[in-house]
């Protein structure tokens, strides 16, 4: 192959083997966007830091991390891949604990490094299952054998587990809602834009290196992206931090990507090659797309934060006043996120819908009925993904500050912060406008998931859709432009335009406080209280008692039950046993040293057999 | 290109004329069931020219989203006329898909309206923007539970091939359109805050979602808000009035035109008699409501699937 480049390595097994394939390509045009972009915001954003912090430091791993990034998508080899993972995450666990003077920080720092190296330790199982049916640790070796159902289903498995833990799949996605408000904003951006589709990066190659999967690997892709999806966001419905609800929100987005590869991992399990290929390509263009618009919503808040020094919703509001630059380009974004026309996000979700409906008329029954699934949780989850961002925007940008903060500079962020958003909410609006490009690039990708020779499939269905919802769009334009000047003719006639200096009327109620809006958690709660059993809300106060009612206090708290029933317990009983094994055993030196001379005779025999 | 606007535009203008005649029958159905003369069926038209003249007050607190919002709300029912076919009108913008535009384009003048909403910091817009946000998800279900029930029925993904020629099993009785039928009406109902969803007669109770959300607005921007909802009520009406009339379809375009108009007149004299004879519904409740359209369209679907 010509694309490939190879140097030899001593590192047994290992050799420096780099290829560029339509699937590395993608994730790397992910990457350097938002390296670039977080990269120039970090100048910004960093400037109060200058002379307290060592700053060398951070740049350097902020280096380093895109070093390790750009080797993990093109390697071809199992060791260099595995050595860049590492390198990756310690570079990540670097980069989050920047605030390290704060303990909440050292803590989500330590989570991270605990949790990817769990997710490592699941990798080095699968990559040893398949170097060892495959005899080679070269990926395009590995990706020639065929593999047995069982072996191809535990490799699944390992693979959904040890990517998931990156990727932030639910149940093993607890580190991602600490360790992303803990990073600073860039790292955030970074983290929830890049390294985290490294995980969905790390599932697609085995989804291209294993052929043929059963059947019921597909349907346990697209469960677990509706899971995640659908719990991802109500969770993010529940959280009260700017941060912490948009590190939710990734993990809602990964869950729509893995609804799309599962799509396509059907259709391939099915061979129908056009409904594996608009899955990938569904699923695939998601990763660009929301890395473009959660880098531009992390940076955002990443500015909202930095002026305000705090990301409590209901603390913040108004904005879009002191900040009208930020406030328009976090819209572009949250209109993207929700995936909702004229913006990026409509379109990967078109695919993917469509990739769906095109399943409903073709598969068979247990196929349909996930398709139904699918399509259902799709849309409850844009709706749902309206609701939390209509909360967001209204919350922080509209309405008035709900709570005088000693605001540092009454002004917009830096231009070098904005810059960046810029690019990215650019990106937003030309991927919506001319999804040309971004399709084709993603629909090669399909075609080299579903294993299927390229041009053979046609296309012409969703293409000549897409091409329709660009019309669409067009139309939809053209009409915003007719009403906006019809508005300022019909306006033109009235005696004056009175734009009065007054505060919303209130039924004639006149001492109008900005504690009269709707708060964030209020705002959300006929929602979550819809769903309360599923969430394990808990409220606590809030409860008016006698006549004449003193001042009560009142929070509400949503429990994330992956980290509150399953993870906590389990590593606590974890940490008993080991206290119990370490107590038990005998302090000797010399136990040890027997220890070790054993072993070696152990192996000593065993090699000489 | 030329025949395209041409046909955009003579889409546009039959709903543009004909939306606030729609609601102008219901109020007046609603008079003569409480024994009055009630207002001219025309006097929707009049109310907008009225507003359009008027001048906007705005509240300090709000900002630029809030003058969007009704030129979004506006200019997205338009796109999504276009998608529906109304009579023999056939939908100019039609494709493999085009459900999705239309349920996302009326998801994004949702998102104006809320945020609008918000904006006035106002905890009784708040109020209404929480329920609309929190009813639209239930309702959304509903409503693609029948995109999916009529998919499978029609083998398309297409409104105007979903609602039209393709149903081709006989409509008599069929139970599977039956309840689509009745779905989608509960949707029609919630979708367009109409009783027994929300009132839209009164304005200002704390139990309302649209007209409390829009209760800031004023002027040209109100008359916007109000025209945005008379031709969403009156598309909603159109997708099941298409589906009703399929078994009456002549061929003769007059007669099938007299056929579908007639079909908007019925519905509209049904929405009027149901606002007439109901109350609305505890707001807990509607959710309950919301889930039975679900579970209707949801039957419909497992019997398309059982008749194989």
């Amino acid at each position: 192959m010509k694309n490939i480049f190879q140097l030899p390595w001593q590192v047994p097994f290992g050799e420096i083997s780099f290829k560029v394939d339509p699937l590395s390509l993608l994730f790397l045009i992910c990457i350097f966007i938002l390296v670039a972009c977080s990269g120039i915001y970090a100048a910004g954003y960093l400037q109060p830091y200058k002379g307290k912090k060592p700053l060398g430091a951070h740049i350097f791993f902020y280096c380093l991390l895109v070093l390790a990034l750009v080797v993990i998508v093109t390697a071809n080899n199992v060791i260099l891949f595995l050595g860049a993972w590492e390198t990756m995450s310690i570079a990540v666990y670097f980069l989050i604990i920047f605030d390290d003077e704060q303990a909440s920080v050292r803590r989500a720092g330590f989570l991270y490094l605990a949790m990817a190296h769990c997710g490592t330790f699941l990798l080095f199982i699968m990559f040893f299952l398949l170097s060892h049916a495959a005899g080679s640790m070269n990926f395009d070796l590995i990706s020639r054998v065929n593999l047995s159902p069982v072996l191809a289903g535990t490799v699944f498995i390992l693979a959904l587990f040890g990517f998931g833990v990156k990727a932030g799949f639910l149940p093993v996605h607890i580190w991602l809602p600490h360790a992303h408000p803990a990073a600073p904003a860039h790292v955030s951006a970074l983290l929830s834009g890049v390294a985290i589709k490294i995980g969905i990066y790390g599932i697609c190659r085995v989804l291209w290196m294993v052929g043929v999967f059963p059947d019921w690997c597909g349907y346990m892709l697209l469960m677990t992206g509706v899971v995640s999806g659908i719990m991802g966001v109500l969770y993010a419905l529940g959280q009260h931090e700017l941060k912490q609800l948009l590190a939710y929100h990734s993990i809602e987005n990964i869950g729509i990507i893995a609804l799309g590869l599962g799509v396509g991992l059907l259709g391939r399990s099915y061979a129908l090659p056009l409904l594996a290929t608009i899955g990938f390509a569904g699923g695939l263009l998601h990763v660009l797309n929301h890395s473009i618009f959660k880098g531009l919503l992390f940076l955002g808040a990443g500015s909202v934060i930095q002026k305000t020094h705090t990301g409590q919703l209901d603390q913040l509001g108004g904005l879009a006043k002191s900040m009208p630059i930020t406030s328009a380009l976090f819209l572009v974004g949250a209109l993207a996120i929700c995936g909702l026309p004229l913006f990026n996000g409509f379109i990967s979700e078109f695919i993917i819908f469509f990739g769906l409906f095109q399943g409903l008329l073709t598969l068979p029954l247990a196929g349909m009925v996930a398709c139904v699934l699918g399509i259902l949780f799709l849309a409850l989850m844009g709706a749902l993904a309206l609701a939390c961002f209509t909360k967001v925007y209204g919350t922080v940008f509209l309405g008035k500050l709900r709570k005088e903060l000693v605001l540092s500079i009454r002004r917009e962020a830096s231009p070098l912060m904005i810059a960046p958003m810029l690019v990215l909410a650019g990106l937003c609006i030309w991927i919506g406008f001319v999804p040309k490009y971004a399709v084709n690039l993603v629909i090669l990708a399909g075609e080299y998931l579903s294993h299927v020779a390229a041009s053979s499939i046609n296309f012409s269905g969703i293409l000549v859709s897409l091409s329709m919802v660009n019309n669409g769009f067009f139309i939809f334009l053209v009409l915003v432009l007719f009403l906006i000047f019809l508005r300022r003719h019909l306006l033109k006639k009235t005696p004056v335009l009175v734009i009065s200096r007054l505060e919303t009327w209130s039924c004639g109620f006149s001492q109008v406080t900005s504690r009269f809006q709707y708060t964030s958690s209020s705002f959300a709660h006929s929602i979550l209280d819809f769903v309360k059993n599923i969430l394990f809300l808990r409220r606590h106060g809030g409860r008016v008692k006698g006549d004449f009612p003193l001042p009560t206090q009142m929070h509400s708290l949503v429990r994330d039950a992956a980290e509150d029933f399953v993870f906590r317990p389990l590593f606590s009983r974890l940490a008993i046993l080991s206290k119990k094994i370490d107590d038990g055993r005998i302090r000797y030196t010399q136990i040890y040293l027997m220890y070790i001379f054993l072993f070696l005779i152990f192996l000593l025999v065993w090699k000489m057999r | 290109m030329l025949i395209g606007i041409f046909l955009i535009l003579i889409h546009w203008l039959f709903v543009f004329l004909l939306a606030p005649l729609f609601v102008g029958l219901v109020v007046k159905v609603k008079a003569f069931f409480a024994g009055k003369k009630g207002p001219s069926v025309f006097q929707p038209y009049f109310d907008l020219v009225k507003l359009s003249r008027k001048q906007c007050i705005y509240s300090q607190t709000t900002s630029w989203v809030f003058r969007a919002a009704p030129v979004v709300a506006l200019a997205s029912v338009f796109v999504v006329s276009l998608e529906i076919p109304l009579g023999i009108l056939k939908a100019p913008l039609q494709f493999s898909g085009d459900i999705l535009l239309l349920a996302y384009l009326l998801a994004l003048s949702r998102f104006f309206m809320i945020a609008s909403a918000l904006d006035t910091g106002l905890s009784l817009e708040g109020a209404g923007a929480s329920r609309e946000a929190f009813f639209s998800c239930l309702s959304e279900l509903a409503l693609f539970m029948n995109f999916i029930t009529l998919a499978c029925l029609t083998q398309s993904i297409s409104l105007s091939e979903m609602i039209g020629v393709n149903i081709l099993i006989p409509w008599n009785l069929d139970p599977v359109l039956l309840l689509v039928v009745a779905s989608f009406f509960i949707v029609l109902l919630a979708e367009n805050c109409r009783i027994p969803v929300d009132d839209p007669d009164t304005h200002l109770e704390l139990t309302m979602i649209h007209e409390v959300m829009i209760l800031d607005h004023s002027g040209v921007d109100l008359a916007y808000m109000h025209y945005a909802s008379a031709v969403k009520l009156f598309l909603f009406s159109g997708i099941l009035v298409m589906i009703l009339i399929i078994p009456f379809q002549t061929g003769n375009p007059v007669k099938d035109m007299l056929i579908f108009l007639t079909g908007m007149l019925g519905l509209a004299v049904l929405v009027g008699v149901i606002e007439s004879s109901m109350a609305r519904l505890r707001l807990n409740r509607v959710r309950n409501l919301l889930l039975i359209a679900f579970a209707l369209a949801f039957f419909g679907f497992v019997i398309t699937i059982w008749r194989g």
